[in-house]
């Protein structure tokens, strides 16, 4: 029956493809939703009733498909963030010259994700992983052909190759050893840990294998971005809980250290290179990397707990990694889609160019605020529940473990925190640089709301968060079950595992509510109100004296001068009246680039240039080589015999 | 539910109303050590009914998030309040007792003030709200490693209820731990709530202001909200350093009395430094708070050599 669901959904998704490259009508898109919703319920019976659709994973070549409950949990998050993204894509995509091939792509796109999470044997699995580094190449490159973006989605290509590469060793070594759900352990399970770390750490975002993320995702069109971030990084993470927590389980500790540690400098440095973009698509894609962050340092915490032998813990912490890629899923959608439809009124996404939306666009902002809100952590919206938890398992980490260890979850911690109040900074700069204020430009002065199905689909994801942020005492229960080991949770309103105070999840916004609509009861009814103009020392205040995204963030970058090294340029032009004109050009580099990747890039190609000086072009020359390279496989054939 | 949590629930809403009593007694306090006569200890609720009285203002590009950002502010306080248990006792309010709970309500406080200060454009608001936050990333990265040194000396829990039980006696003190965590939190809470030498709540120097800045723009009721809200920030330090670090066992009474006596004794501590220490430049501070976390950090290695022998 469920099999049933999910094959009708998927197959309608399939129509969506030749519907929209023929057709490309609004029905093809109607098909693709309804597609995506029938799977979606579908994904959710199977975590309802917890019985796994379809065969196990096997170590063979015969095509097999299945959907247990961690695939359906991952395509759960697919679908039910493909439906608003669909939605926004109508009304973005209206006008779009390439709308046909790119509503096809989408489509493909989805497919080939939800191809990796119900690919229950290799060849599959590989396959369906490659359409997804290539599908959304494809797109970007279909909706833009400039040259800037052909570098990065040429970045972007190379990259996941490279870095992809670990997760064919590491799929085929565990065919080879035929070991999908048999104990692993020695070189074998090393070998195929580490692939796999690199392999689907450079997929989601990982640092330090994350730059070609800030590259691709700002350039995609904005509904292509909301799939990029919320989900493709995702379906990586979703490889990566497979072959840690059950293809080579158990992970030994070092597996554990390492995303410990991978997991708080992506967290700590993603949001810090998020803080300093002057752009928004670019900064929601940095912070795409601090979230991804956290995930990985929960991943991490759930192992090194489980080898401390507190499998309590471990499975809440494994439980918060998932509670969070749904949360990020969630808000990362509303706002990638928010700023697509930001875009369009305020005709710029560079922060000094917006402003004042929140009253222009009261839908699409409010929405947008609300995602801000969560992705900073604050409470009572999900962002929050899910960094709790992480913060209580990094916490236990700290007071359960060998004492080497609980020092390593002390710092982990601490770096989570920094993480979350550094987001606080990051998105109350997004909010007001976007929503709040006045208007910087006459096109934001003159920014009218977006259409009805973006609008719908913004408040959709919007009233996610919140009921995602009131219930976490419900469905974490759901996913300490999909941890190994056999930990049970009581659902409740309240997440209150042994060892914390209790996340009343349900009674803080309500407890919170209550008493702000009290107070501004009481604030609202004083005698009146006076209009006035902000004080500025009696300056007369003008758009010029405007408070900028890099003021925001100077004394941050004061503090941190030292790590983030920032650039600035200032030329004066000196005329006979004395300065006729300043220049000023400040940048944060991105350091990873700089001293990571340039180097490397660089050894590279004088590796090419020595490599290129054995290509002489002389016949004479290859002819040496022939002979030499037979000469050498006979001394071999020769040595080896005698051996 | 027994008398003992019902005086302490009792004992946590007198707090939200004694709030500015103690902020009005250091104010007292530190204009005698000044040599001054200083003001009444009962001049902050002065200043409240005069504020109540007054009419509001609105900047002009301000809207929505200006008028909410007030009663955010107060909310999480409130609710912040009734999380904190007095004298190791709280009646369940629905709102759990969990101190990484209470960090987080504090930052969405931050977060409401902040958006509050980019919609009135103001930049001297900015300017404070962006110190504001700057300080707020190593203080909370401080808060969250005290709650993970209070945690160690209470059996692995955050929460709050538990913890302050097992502070209670000598015990704790023979670790240099509790000591360690002690200080850091001194120092992290000096931080928060904006007091000397971080921050100076005295100042009228706009360029100077840090926790100041975003509340220049607000009037009536609204200011008179937020000025509460500073005081009712340090109150709640008070009590969270009584109760994480006060070493009072004993039947409820007599803790309550202690916790008082100890929040009191606060007051007059907050007092002495403000009189005696000159506020620090605010590139300073991230340094003055990355001591804190440093002490914090030796805490813990002491603890777990001490683990391992």
């Amino acid at each position: 029956m469920t099999a049933g669901i999910l094959v009708a959904g998927a197959g309608l998704i399939a129509a969506g493809i030749p519907l929209s490259a023929l057709r490309g009508a609004r029905g093809a898109l109607a098909v693709q939703l309804a597609g995506a919703a029938v799977v979606t319920a579908g994904a959710l019976a199977v975590l309802a009733s917890g019985d796994a659709v379809g065969g196990a994973f096997h170590g063979g070549v015969a095509p097999r498909l299945g959907l247990d409950r961690l695939s359906a949990l991952f395509a759960l998050v697919v679908c039910g963030t493909a439906i608003p993204a669909l939605l926004c894509a109508r009304d973005q995509l209206a006008a779009s010259p390439v709308r046909r091939p790119l509503l096809a792509l989408t489509a493909a796109f989805l497919l080939s994700m939800l191809g990796v999470l119900a690919a229950r044997d290799v060849a599959t699995f590989l396959g369906s992983w490659e359409l997804m580094t290539l599908v959304p190449a494809t797109a970007i490159l279909v909706a833009r052909r400039d040259a800037a973006v052909r570098r990065a989605v040429f970045a972007y290509v190379a990259i996941t190759h490279l870095g992809g590469a670990g997760v064919w060793v590491a799929l085929l070594t565990l065919a080879h050893h035929d070991a999908f759900g048999a104990a692993m352990t020695g070189g074998p399970q090393a070998l195929v840990l580490v692939a796999a770390l690199v392999g689907f750490g450079t997929k989601a975002g990982v640092m330090p294998l994350h730059v070609w993320l800030p590259r691709a995702h700002p350039v995609a069109p904005p509904h292509v971005s909301a799939l990029m971030s919320g989900v493709m990084l995702k379906v990586a993470l979703y490889g990566l809980v497979r072959v840690l927590f059950e293809w080579a389980a158990p992970a030994p500790l070092w597996a554990g250290l390492v995303l410990l540690a991978a997991g708080v400098l992506s967290a700590v440095a993603g949001v810090l290179y998020a803080l300093v973009q002057r752009e928004l698509k670019r900064l929601l894609a940095f912070s795409s990397v601090e979230n991804v962050g956290v995930i990985v340092a929960a991943l991490g915490a759930a192992i090194v707990l489980a080898d401390a032998g507190d499998e309590r813990w471990a499975a809440l912490a494994f439980a918060a990694a998932l509670l969070h890629t749904l949360n990020h899923a969630a808000f990362k959608a509303l706002l990638f889609l928010g700023a697509g439809a930001i875009g369009d009124a305020a005709g710029s996404l560079a922060f000094d160019r917006m402003g004042g939306l929140l009253r222009r666009m009261p839908w699409t902002g409010g929405a947008f605020l609300a995602g801000c809100a969560a992705i900073a952590a604050v409470p009572p919206l999900n962002g929050f529940a899910s960094e709790w938890l992480t913060l209580q398992a990094l916490l236990h980490v700290g007071t359960s473990t060998a004492p080497g260890i609980s020092a390593a979850g002390a710092l982990a911690l601490a770096g989570i925190a920094v993480t979350a109040a550094l987001a606080v900074v990051c998105f109350v700069k997004v909010v007001g640089l976007v929503l709040l204020g006045a208007p910087r430009t006459p096109q934001a002065a003159a920014a009218t709301d977006a259409p009805g199905a973006t609008r719908a689909a913004l408040a959709v994801l919007a009233a996610a968060c919140v009921a995602l942020g009131v219930t976490p005492g419900l469905l974490v229960p759901t996913l300490v079950a999909l941890a190994p080991g056999d930990v049970a949770l009581e659902p409740g309103l309240t997440l209150a595992p042994a060892g914390t105070g209790g996340l009343a999840a349900a009674g803080l916004p309500l407890a919170l509510a209550l008493v702000f609509a009290l107070v501004l009861r009481a604030t609202t009814a004083a005698p009146r109100t006076a209009a006035a103009p902000a004080w500025t020392c009696g300056q007369r205040v003008e758009p010029a004296l405007a408070w900028t995204s890099a003021g925001f963030t100077k004394p941050l970058r004061l503090a941190l001068e030292s790590v983030l090294r920032p650039e600035r340029e200032r030329e004066l032009t000196e005329g006979p009246a004395g300065v006729e004109q300043i220049a000023y050009h400040a940048e944060v580099p991105h350091l990873f680039d700089d001293l990571v990747y340039r180097p490397v890039r660089r050894t590279a190609l004088r590796g090419a240039a020595v490599a290129r000086r054995v290509q002489s072009g002389s016949l004479r020359a290859y002819i040496l080589y022939l002979l030499a390279l037979v000469l050498g496989l006979l001394a071999v054939l020769r040595l080896g015999g005698a051996a | 539910m027994s008398g003992a949590v019902v005086a302490a629930g009792a004992a946590q809403l007198a707090g939200l109303a004694l709030a500015p009593l103690a902020a009005g007694a250091v104010q007292r306090l530190k204009g005698r050590l000044q040599g001054r006569r200083g003001p009444s200890p009962l001049q902050p609720y002065r200043e409240l009914r005069r504020l109540w009285g007054k009419s509001g203002v609105q900047p002009e590009s301000a809207g929505p998030v200006y008028r909410a950002a007030p009663a955010v502010v107060v909310a999480t306080l409130v609710v912040a309040a009734l999380a904190v248990p007095v004298a190791g006792r709280a009646p369940d309010w629905g709102v759990g007792h969990d101190l990484v709970v209470v960090v987080g309500l504090l930052a969405l406080g931050r977060f409401a003030v902040a958006a509050a200060a980019w919609d009135t454009g103001s930049g001297f608001a900015l300017m404070g709200a962006a110190r504001d936050l700057t300080f707020a990333v190593s203080i909370e990265g401080v808060l969250l490693l005290v709650a993970l040194l209070a945690a160690l000396t209470a059996d692995g829990t955050t929460d709050l209820v538990a913890m302050s039980q097992a502070a209670a006696g000598a015990e704790p003190w023979r670790e240099p731990l509790h000591w360690c965590a002690a200080a850091a939190f001194a120092l992290a809470a000096i931080a928060e709530t904006g007091r000397q030498p971080v921050d100076n709540p005295d100042t009228h120097l706009e360029l100077t202001m840090v926790h100041e800045g975003p509340l220049l723009e607000y009037a009536g009721r609204d200011l008179a909200c937020l000025q509460w809200a500073a005081a009712a920030r340090l109150w709640l330090m008070m009590l969270l350093a009584a109760g994480l670090f006060l070493p009072t066992g004993g039947p409820f009474g007599v803790r309550l009395a202690v916790a008082g006596a100890t929040v009191a004794a606060l007051c007059v501590a907050v007092a002495l430094t403000e009189t005696a220490l000159a506020k620090m430049r605010i590139l300073r501070v991230p340094v003055f708070l990355g001591g804190a976390g440093a002490l914090c950090l030796v805490g813990l290695s002491t603890w777990l050599l001490g683990a391992g022998t």
